[in-house]
């Protein structure tokens, strides 16, 4: 059973309800609201892995390109701190990074220390339900107007919705050692409506390359 | 290379476009040998499915000669000849371990738009729309297969491509659709739609031990197929020929232990409930037309199966879901667990037990293709199932 965060990452408003933990002594804890410029996103996958492994891909912050979206580059400053690069359309922001609570195998939590980005997190692994596999929720927090999160929806993703798509491809990379992609296949000309449409559906923003696209 | 592309609702034309080429390590690139058009193509055709793109390369039913492999891919070698399942399977994930092939999470690039639509995302299909990964299809010369150290099968006989070409989809999926119908020796099952899944389900059934199977269509060279095969048909669009009244006498008045809708979304009805549903889909109101399915709940009888290898897109109106609790009926459905399948039935077919190729009534070229989509939609020249030749010059028609 997951811990609820105490750390309280960026502000001391912040709720102690702001865990990754989906449970507390026994009931199930809804995810946080969004409210006061704050936004809030948690969602979590079973990955067929050991927690061990899955938390040694998470904490290797320097191999995050390979598998979050429009994250670059990720250089390490520090024992528990990262500087961090995002290239979003022709826009790049960067940011520096700490890591606030390291649970080898268990969980990590990290905010912004300045920088572009005004952000906190966690992840929790948990052997999941009948041992099979495990469970990977992340809870994660960004400080943003209603605007700046709509413009980034229209030029690419949703920041919730990036969230999640990092999840999955986390679970996809750390399964088959492949994220899945459809940029650079063949097509017919695509019309007007088909690009508004490859907008709409986020297929421009890039697939994160994967491991063994390193050298690209 | 030349590949038929989706224009826009009923239109279909060749382009040509860029090669693929492999992408991510478990790639492999095929040169299609031989493709074919599939039934639910024409709910792409027709504009069922939404999240198609302009430019997209259909077609899921194809096999062909391995040209070139990414640097995971054991299991195969240039040069290898291989049927590939139409849905893609990673081979890792917890769905995949459990044999739920088509349920598999990793290989949908897109799948939040399916959760958006279904609440939960299932496989990539090759050239079904983007909400199922957008990948291109293989009615081209050449296509790349994802996760291609799982899915495509290697043929090693020198059984001619007809006969394993439908390992791709239609034989598998009629053959799911006899086991998911349960089928206990002697039980009598009713059919309906004799297209290619239909005639696989209805020769799947008879495998399964079938006592009797009641075919149910309006096309004669359907229905022949099927009489052929050995069931009883039923042409529902003959005057006087009430399709429920057939099934109570033909089964004692019991109604079929099974039934099997192998026609889906875009049933078509000459009764009242048909009017109803093409009004009420012409103003969204309903997604699909679901008259086949109303059909086969009323007429399974008491504690009996449903299976729907018929594929359903969105909302279904008026299902007579109080008779489905009532008679206690199980369904079973959705797509195909191709991987478990696929090697099995080529086994059957090496050791002559069924021969898919007699479905197959038009042999074209790529050329032809696009004139040959309103063919199949409009049910003309008796066809009964379309195979290309991507290679081949354009035959006399």
């Amino acid at each position: 059973m997951s811990e609820p965060l105490n750390e309280k990452p960026n502000a001391k408003e912040l709720p102690t309800l702001g865990s990754a933990g989906v449970m507390l002594d026994g009931r199930y804890l809804p995810p946080p609201e969004d409210k006061a410029g704050k936004i809030w996103i948690r969602t979590s996958t079973r990955v067929e892995a050991e927690a061990e492994d899955l938390y040694a891909i998470w904490r290797d912050v320097e191999a995050a390109p390979l598998w979050q979206e429009q994250i670059t580059r990720v250089t390490k400053t520090g024992e528990a701190t990262s500087r961090w690069v995002m290239q979003s359309g022709d826009k790049t922001i960067e940011w520096d990074s700490e890591v606030l609570a390291d649970e080898p195998g268990h969980r990590i939590a990290w905010r912004s220390i300045g920088g572009e980005s005004d952000n906190a997190g966690e992840v929790i692994f948990e052997v999941a339900p009948g041992g099979r596999g495990t469970m990977v929720t992340v809870l994660q927090e960004f400080r943003m107007g209603k605007l700046a999160s709509a413009w980034e929806t229209f030029v690419g993703r949703n920041p919730k919705q990036a969230v999640i798509e990092n999840l999955r491809h986390f679970k996809a990379f750390a399964e088959t050692g492949e994220i899945p992609r459809t940029q650079g296949q063949p097509h017919g000309s695509r019309g007007v409506i088909a690009g508004i449409k490859e907008s709409v559906y986020s297929e421009k923003v890039p697939t994160p390359p994967a491991l063994s696209r390193k050298a690209s | 290379m030349k590949a038929l592309c989706w224009v826009g609702k009923s239109k279909v034309e060749i382009q040509t476009v860029d090669d693929p080429r492999i992408l991510n390590p478990h790639d492999a690139i095929i040169k299609v040998t031989r493709t074919a058009i599939c039934g639910s193509d024409l709910h792409l055709f027709n504009g069922f499915i939404p999240t198609m793109e302009e430019g997209d390369i259909l077609g899921h039913e194809f096999m062909g000669i391995v040209e070139e492999i990414g640097k995971d891919v054991t299991n195969l070698k240039r040069g290898d000849r291989a049927v590939v399942p139409f849905t893609i399977a990673c081979g890792k994930c917890g769905f995949c371990k459990k044999k739920i092939w088509s349920a598999r999470d990793n290989t949908n690039p897109n799948a939040h738009l399916m959760e958006a639509a279904y609440g939960y995302s299932g496989s990539g299909l090759f050239g079904f729309s983007h909400m199922m990964g957008g990948y291109a299809g293989g009615q081209a010369q050449y296509v790349r297969v994802p996760f291609a150290n799982i899915g495509p099968l290697k043929i090693e006989n020198n059984l001619p491509d007809e006969k394993v070409l439908f390992l791709s989809d239609v034989l598998p999926t009629g053959f799911m659709a006899a086991e998911n119908a349960r089928i206990q020796e002697g039980d009598t099952v009713a059919v309906w739609g004799c297209g290619p899944v239909g005639q696989f389900a209805i020769a799947s059934a008879f495998m399964l031990g079938a006592g009797r199977v009641i075919a149910i269509d309006r096309l004669p060279e359907r229905l022949e197929l099927a009489r052929s095969l050995g069931a009883i048909t039923v042409d529902y669009s003959e005057e006087d020929v009430s399709v429920l009244t057939a099934l109570r006498d033909l089964t004692g008045g019991t109604g079929p232990d099974a039934c099997i809708d192998a026609v889906g979304l875009e049933a078509h009805s000459s009764d009242l409930q048909g009017i109803y549903d093409v009004v009420k889909t012409a103003l969204m109101l309903e997604t699909d037309r679901p008259s086949v399915l109303r059909q086969a709940i009323q007429a399974v009888r008491k504690g009996g199966t449903l299976s729907i290898p018929g594929v359903y897109g969105g909302l279904l109106d008026k299902v007579p879901f109080g008779a489905a609790f009532g008679k206690g009926i199980t369904m079973k459905m959705g797509q195909t667990n191709m991987h478990t399948y696929m090697k099995p039935l080529l086994e059957r077919i090496e050791e002559g037990q069924i021969d898919p190729a007699y479905i197959i009534s038009h042999r074209i070229s790529l050329e032809e293709a696009p004139e040959m989509y309103k063919v199949w939609r409009d049910k003309k020249e008796n066809v009964t199932k379309i195979v290309i030749d991507p290679w081949a010059e354009t035959m006399a028609a």
